[in-house]
């Protein structure tokens, strides 16, 4: 009779166990998904850093973020990210097989590192284990950035690229060697990330692996990207360019490009139905004036950002240039600021097929020399270039680098001033209130305009 | 010489006919029963004396003459103490004995209100049950008895037919369309009784599922009706808009009063925009959808939404013979319902079959048995939850004002796209009423054969098997060029769902001595549970106006879930009665339940309750004391939970081209999970006066539950959106008032009846997990308005964001004038009422009838998504004050026309500006406080100003008082004098006219119902884009043969 109750309760629906090639197809794709979707990317980081900006619908323009997305970046990077490559880890234990092991590792860091830079202090410590933590605590960000270079650092050294293989890896294709390469390339990223605050430990990171460049993306066929298949598997852009239109290219970035004779134009902005030249809109407008501008005669980004199969990159070669040159520049690591910053531009500009004359041509201009005076602008206003889709990305920098100077959204509600961060999702409040209260009475007010800590200007 | 006498037997109160009255000659063992019809026939001589009597009416005697035709109108003197009600297991038992509240509604009762969904007709009429309809008369409907006593469970009754269990499940919710609760295919004109067991103490004997209360129905059968008799049933129902929003119609679709159409997508000024902050409605030249790029007069069309809607009706046709022998009993009714909704191309069919016999086989030896077949169907059902495709609540709530929708009937242009008023979100309202349909298809069978043997004279032994199985098919067609869906879609969704029961059981009844009897039953149960769902989708269709799941662009996406789940249960049950005025029962119920942990699975919960009957025992003889009874028990139920809730799986999620995916499920599971247990405790007094022409039943109850299972949300940083506790706890109590009597009765034959229920349940939320770490779970979300159960609150507390407020509780408004959201969310309300009551009058005279109910909800608030929306885009009248001058709007300038400063207000409305600037006029003040505490001075525009008030981000502006006052039925009756319907060879004619919904007497929340919610789960209280309810009238005609 019992056993007959037992056999009736197993469930037929779902594997009870955990296949890791599954897996991992599984968290690439989702998270890749939300890091270039709706919520965490067009409806704002992009707006807020200004690449794209909104023609319908302008209340995300104009910093008013709808819930749902605050509430959806965060729950999809936890209980798809967080979680799912926390299983990963463990499964790469208890079937000895530590390839799986570090690749579970460098993506829940890269989530963290994303999810750090877009809120301040989130939980980090005590998550994905909710028998233990059915509230987790929330980590100073400082801690999360520290804490993740460790981790990275550990699976970096557990890659054994003659070791049992992995399957279901849509980014590298099993490649042990290209994630490692990503994993050190995170590494960098960060250590840049906190170098305002914590020299030091961004120097012995840059120490340990920053002159090695075998050990780092080394060329764009090295860049951490997903590349989208046909429906239903197409990029989250060319899934929402279906049956929307509701965005247009900045005009701050059309601005940029025009006035530094940038080829990269034509590339990130498409010609309108009804004009032949690139327009772009400005951010933030009321309602009806920016719909008055016309869908027929305002830019969208390029058919490179809109195709079906446009990669979802989460990490690009000129990205690592970028930031090989400003360690130079500040003394992090041995090495020639201006050459790197040049590479840098021309690595973007192969990206996106353009030609090295192109690039040639474009660095010989006055106007994009390298400025070791003001590398801050220099830099930012370059890489804020090369980062042009990757709005979370973007953003971050952006706040870091305080280049290009951006000016807030035109019908802005925030006074003028542009989001710093996104607050944190309401449901917290109901559900992990305590810990919350205790973030944001460290952090600060839980606003768009807090300052985080790695934004020390 | 005996001569043949005939009559019918009727009640004097409404003139109906009582089957089963005796007829006796006096002094003589010879007697007769009337049939179902009240009729009877009997050989007599004219010296007798015929007696007429039936338990409730003064019996009448009457010398038979030389009349070959008599007729009996019976005075009901029926003390209610001995009134028989259906309770668990389907034992009859006088009132007297039960030491629990039922209340219970006559077929007439539910008949007449001819509702599609039988939940509907209890609304008002059974103290504590509370009945909220989702969207539309062809829609859901909720019952919840005396409050809910699960946090995150189902909180409806277990619905009983002829002691089978009857699946009441909706399925489909959040699919864009409210399919009706399953019990909706219940034909009311085949229910005898229906019985509402309130709680735990009444329905223990039911286990599991018997916490939320126990509906007992009762089905009519043959039994009485000598030879056979045909009743013929028809009605035809009418239903009209009961509230629908208050529109504004001064101004028209655009923002900041500009607007030109040219392709409506942008391409124009403001063309895309779909809100009415545009030009005044004054009939200047401008270009419109209709219009092809040629500046007509823009024009109020002020019942534009109204056009669209059109009158609903229900034709309902019936037909049942019955009839009876020694041998067999029988009912064989066919019911059809055919109901056209208010909206374009709506509707549902329902047929439905139903056969009850019972055959004497041997004397001691009978076979029941209970079979109904339905089909029930729509070929489109109107669609809800504010989804672009379907919904057309939401495209009038985002609405150009202007727009004649009259011109929207052709939808469909030359090139097969649609012809609107809108292009940028939506599509013609009338292609998403004909293209974008969803089509239903309901299969059911329910039925039970019982077989009864009689051992002894006081003990039977009864094996019933049952049976519930439907399947339900839904086919939702989007079409091509549907604005969101350019390729439209196909999808398929089917349900089987089955449930399955065996019982035996034991039943005795034995006097012990004179004083003593005992009346008891021991039995088992198997049940077992399927649920089957099969969803298919052609995400994109390749070739259009072809709905098959094979003409798709893309893989179709399919998901299937089957589970199912078992419970063994043994029970038993004893009453022992003492000279008929003490009572004492016990039950006992022990279930071992599939869902649960081997170790936990196994749940034994026992009741006792006890009545006296004072008047009785004290012999209490007052004309003014009629009868007085006291009773009270305790109770404990305990309760599984869904199948495969212990341990944790990998659900599988489309491929990523050839890669297979699977993820870590996002709810956590437990492996030694509890059953949930309420215990429950209740007292009551029931008293009889002035010959029980005024009665009153009082009970007070209290209920505890815990060890509750929730599936509470907790925060996702844990790496899982849901998981599942075992430790909730809930407290609710109250009272409960049931008052008649009978304030007038003629000797002419009129009468005036009074019922008046009143409840008030108080519900408290005790614990929701051991460690105390949440103190909130959701039952229910709308953007950032929650529905929770917080711990230490009331249940069903709407949680959202409200104004920030200084200490004096002034709101702040920010340097602009705009009213500034606290960042923290706060209680603004709660979704359960403080009381609910109602007072149902009934008039006889003769063979009329007049009758009216009128009930009320008071307390609990509702969130309206409709009115902050339509505020939001000035589409509601409730977005005009301070729109202009006209309104009271304050006149102001920009410096130098810049609009980015601050506005500037002038003396007057026809003051100039200083510098020539442009004057405007719809100014409006919040009426709040600056940081500093002086009032605010700053003026905004009426559009910014009702966007920062009534938004999505600040839900404190869109709570309102959920209370009501309904005129909720009208009754008017005529019974055909029996003389008269003889003579025309008939049995008895009845007409009713019946309206339902009328009107509300009072209610605060503007431009919507208060009584409804998204569907029939816990998050009740929210509001969104409703499909406007309706009143209802009806005409029903009964002709029995």
């Amino acid at each position: 009779c019992s056993k007959e109750l037992e056999k009736v309760n197993k469930n037929p629906n779902e594997a009870e166990s955990a296949q890791p090639d599954y897996l991992l197809t599984n968290g690439i794709k989702t998270n890749v998904d939300t890091y270039w979707g709706t919520d965490a990317s067009m409806e704002t980081s992009l707006l807020y850093v200004q690449y794209w900006a909104k023609i319908q619908y302008t209340d995300p323009d104009k910093y008013i973020p709808a819930a749902t997305s605050i509430q959806t970046i965060w729950n999809n990077f936890y209980a798809q990210g967080v979680e799912d490559f926390t299983t990963l880890i463990q499964l790469g234990d208890t079937l000895n097989n530590p390839n799986y092991k570090a690749v579970g590792i460098i993506m829940r860091s890269w989530i963290f590192q994303v999810l750090t830079d877009l809120y301040g202090d989130v939980p980090y410590s005590q998550t994905a284990n909710i028998e233990k933590y059915l509230t987790p605590k929330y980590d100073n960000q400082r801690d999360i950035y520290l804490g993740l270079l460790a981790e990275l650092k550990t699976a970096a050294g557990l890659i054994n690229t003659s070791g049992d293989a992995i399957g279901g890896d849509v980014l590298y294709s099993g490649d042990m060697n290209k994630w490692k390469k990503f994993a050190n390339s995170l590494r960098l990223r960060i250590a840049l990330r906190i170098a305002d605050q914590e020299f030091d430990a961004a120097k012995a990171v840059f120490d340990e692996i920053g002159a090695d460049n075998t050990g780092l993306i080394a060329s764009n066929s090295e860049n951490a990207q997903l590349v989208y298949l046909a429906s239903p598997n197409q990029n989250p852009v060319a899934k929402n360019r279906e049956t929307r239109s509701d965005y247009r290219i900045s005009k701050s970035v059309v601005d940029l490009l025009r006035a530094y004779n940038d080829p990269r134009l034509a590339v990130y902005g498409a010609v309108p139905k009804d004009t032949n030249t690139i327009v772009g809109i400005t951010n933030g407008l009321p309602t009806d004036s920016a719909s008055r501008l016309g869908f027929n005669k305002t830019s969208d980004v390029g058919a490179v950002f809109t195709a079906t199969t446009a990669p979802g990159v989460i990490f690009n070669y000129a990205e690592l240039l970028f930031i090989k040159a400003e360690a130079a520049q500040r003394g992090l690591l041995s090495g020639d600021a201006e050459d790197l910053y040049k590479q840098a531009i021309t690595a973007s500009f192969k990206q996106y097929n353009l030609s090295d004359a192109a690039a040639t041509t474009y660095l010989a201009q006055a106007s994009v020399a390298y400025d070791a005076a003001n590398y801050r602008k220099s830099i930012g206003e370059q890489k804020w270039l090369a980062l042009f889709g990757e709005g979370l990305e973007g953003f971050a920098e952006w706040r870091r680098l305080d280049y290009p100077v951006l000016k807030p959204a035109y019908a802005g509600v925030l006074d003028g001033k542009i989001p710093l961060r996104l607050t944190y999702p309401s449901a917290e409040q109901a559900l992990n209130g305590a810990n919350y209260r205790e973030a944001v009475a460290h952090q600060g007010a839980d606003q768009l305009v807090t300052r985080l800590w790695f934004d020390v200007r | 010489q005996d001569n043949r006498v005939t009559g019918v037997v009727t009640s004097r109160t409404d003139a109906t006919p009582i089957p089963g009255a005796i007829v006796t000659v006096k002094g003589s063992h010879h007697g007769t029963q009337t049939d179902a019809d009240g009729k009877y026939s009997i050989n007599v001589s004219p010296k007798d004396t015929l007696r007429i009597s039936f338990i409730g009416y003064t019996a009448v005697e009457q010398v038979v003459g030389s009349s070959r035709t008599l007729n009996f109108a019976l005075e009901n003197n029926e003390s209610k103490l001995q009134e028989v009600v259906v309770t668990a297991l389907g034992i009859s038992r006088e009132k007297r004995s039960l030491g629990y509240a039922v209340q219970e509604l006559k077929s007439k009762d539910i008949a007449e209100a001819r509702e599609t969904n039988v939940v509907n007709a209890l609304t008002g009429k059974i103290a504590g049950v509370t009945v909220t309809s989702s969207q539309g008369s062809m829609g859901s409907s909720r019952i919840v008895i005396r409050g809910e006593t699960s946090i995150a469970g189902y909180n409806q009754p277990l619905f009983i037919v002829d002691g089978i269990p009857l699946d009441n499940s909706q399925l489909g919710v959040g699919t864009g369309r409210d399919f009706a609760n399953a019990i909706a295919d219940l034909n009311s004109d085949d229910i005898e009784s229906l019985n509402v067991l309130k709680g735990p103490n009444a329905a223990a004997l039911y286990g599991s599922r018997a916490a939320g209360g126990v509906l007992v129905i009762k089905t009519k059968t043959g039994k009485g009706v000598k030879g056979y008799g045909v009743t013929v049933n028809s009605s035809a129902t009418f239903e009209n808009i009961l509230v629908l929003p208050k529109y504004q119609n001064s101004y028209g679709q655009g923002s900041s009063g500009q607007f030109s159409y040219v392709d409506g997508k942008g391409g124009g000024i403001n063309d895309g925009v779909d809100e009415s902050w545009g030009p005044k409605m004054d009939g200047r030249l401008i270009p419109q959808f209709f219009s092809n790029g040629v500046a007509v007069p823009f024009v109020a069309h002020p019942d534009n939404v109204k056009d669209f809607y059109q009158t609903g009706y229900t034709l309902n046709n019936g037909v049942a013979v019955s009839g009876s022998n020694d041998k067999v009993d029988y009912r064989f009714s066919f019911n059809n319902t055919k109901q056209t909704g208010i909206m374009p191309n709506t509707g549902i069919t329902r047929n439905s079959f139903a056969v009850n016999t019972t055959f004497h086989l041997a004397p001691k030896l009978t076979l029941s048995t209970y079979a109904n077949y339905v089909k029930a169907g729509a070929d489109n059902l109107p669609g809800i939850d504010g989804k672009r495709a379907n919904s057309v609540t939401l495209q009038y709530t985002w609405f150009g004002r202007q727009v004649d929708t009259r011109l929207l009937r052709n939808y469909k242009n030359a090139d097969g796209t649609d012809f609107n008023w809108n292009h940028s979100y939506y599509s013609n309202p009338y292609w998403i009423q004909y293209e974008n349909t969803v089509g239903q298809a309901r299969n059911r069978f329910f039925g039970n054969a019982r077989l009864s043997y009689d051992v002894t004279d006081w003990l039977s032994a009864n094996f019933r098997v049952g049976t519930d199985t439907y399947n339900d098919k839904r086919k939702y067609k989007v079409a091509y060029y549907t604005n969101g869906t350019p390729y439209g879609s196909y999808t398929e969704d089917n349900y089987v769902v089955t449930e399955t029961n065996g019982e035996f059981t034991l039943n005795a009844k034995k006097k012990l001595n004179s004083d003593f009897t005992i009346d008891g039953l021991a039995g088992g149960n198997i049940r077992t549970n399927q649920y089957e769902n099969n969803y298919q989708q052609a995400p994109k269709l390749a070739v259009k106006d072809v709905y098959t799941l094979n003409n798709s662009r893309d893989p179709v996406i399919s998901t299937n879930v089957f589970t199912r789940l078992k419970v063994y249960s043994a029970f038993a049950s004893a009453t022992l009665s003492y000279k008929n005025w003490a009572f004492l029962s016990a039950t006992a119920r022990n279930d071992w339940s599939s869902t649960l942990p081997a170790g936990n699975n196994s749940y034994f919960y026992p009741s006792v309750n006890a009545s006296v009957v004072l008047s009785d025992a004290l012999h209490i003889q007052s004309n003014v004391l009629t009868n007085l009874k006291v009773r009270g028990g305790w109770a404990m139920v305990g309760k599984d939970t869904d199948p495969y809730q212990l341990v944790n799986t990998y659900p599988f999620s489309q491929p990523f081209g050839s890669y297979p995916m699977l993820t870590v499920n996002d709810k956590f599971l437990k492996k030694d999970l509890k059953p949930e247990i309420t215990k429950a405790t209740e007292f009551g007094v029931e008293a009889g006066f002035l010959k029980d022409r005024i009665h009153a039943d009082v009970t007070y109850y209290s209920s505890s539950s815990y060890n509750q299972i929730l599936l509470a949300d907790v925060s996702a940083t844990t790496g899982d959106l849901k998981k599942i506790l075992n430790a909730g706890k809930i407290n609710n109590h109250g009272v409960e008032v049931m008052l008649g009597g009978t304030p007038i009765t003629t000797a002419s034959g009129f009468r005036w009846d009074v019922n008046i229920n009143y409840a008030k349940n108080i519900s408290k939320v005790i614990e929701l997990d051991k460690e105390g770490f949440l103190n909130d779970y959701v039952l229910g979300s709308s953007g950032n308005m929650q529905v929770l159960a917080s711990k230490g609150k009331r249940y069903g507390a709407l949680y959202g964001k409200a104004y920030k407020r200084n200490d004096k509780g002034e709101i702040l408004v920010s340097a602009s004038g705009a009213p500034i959201v606290a960042d923290d969310k706060k209680v603004l309300g709660y979704y359960t009422p403080k009381w609910t009551g109602s007072i149902n009058n009934n008039f006889s005279f003769k063979g009329f009838t007049v009758g009216f109910l009128i009930d009320t909800r008071q307390g609990g608030q509702i969130w309206s998504g409709t009115n902050y929306t339509g505020i939001y885009t000035g589409v509601l009248a409730a977005s005009m004050p301070g729109r202009d001058e006209e309104h009271g709007g304050i006149p102001y300038y920009y410096a130098n026309n810049n609009q980015q400063s601050a506005a500037v207000r002038l003396e007057n409305h026809t003051a100039a500006a200083p510098n020539g600037e442009t004057v405007y006029h719809d100014g409006i003040i919040f009426d709040g406080v600056t940081a500093d505490g002086k009032k605010n001075e700053a003026i905004l525009p009426a559009q910014r100003y009702y966007k920062a008030v009534y938004s999505s981000s600040l839900n404190e502006s869109s709570v309102y008082s959920a209370s009501f006052i309904k005129l909720r039925e009208v009754r008017i009756g005529y019974a055909l004098p029996l003389e008269l319907a003889h003579k025309w060879g008939l049995q008895g004619v009845n007409l009713t006219v019946t309206g339902r919904n009328l009107f509300y007497i009072d209610k605060k929340v503007p431009n919507i119902d208060p009584e409804t919610a998204f569907n029939t789960g816990n998050g009740q209280g929210l509001e969104t884009l409703q499909i406007p309810t309706t009143r209802s009238i009806g005409v029903n005609l009964k002709v029995s043969f």
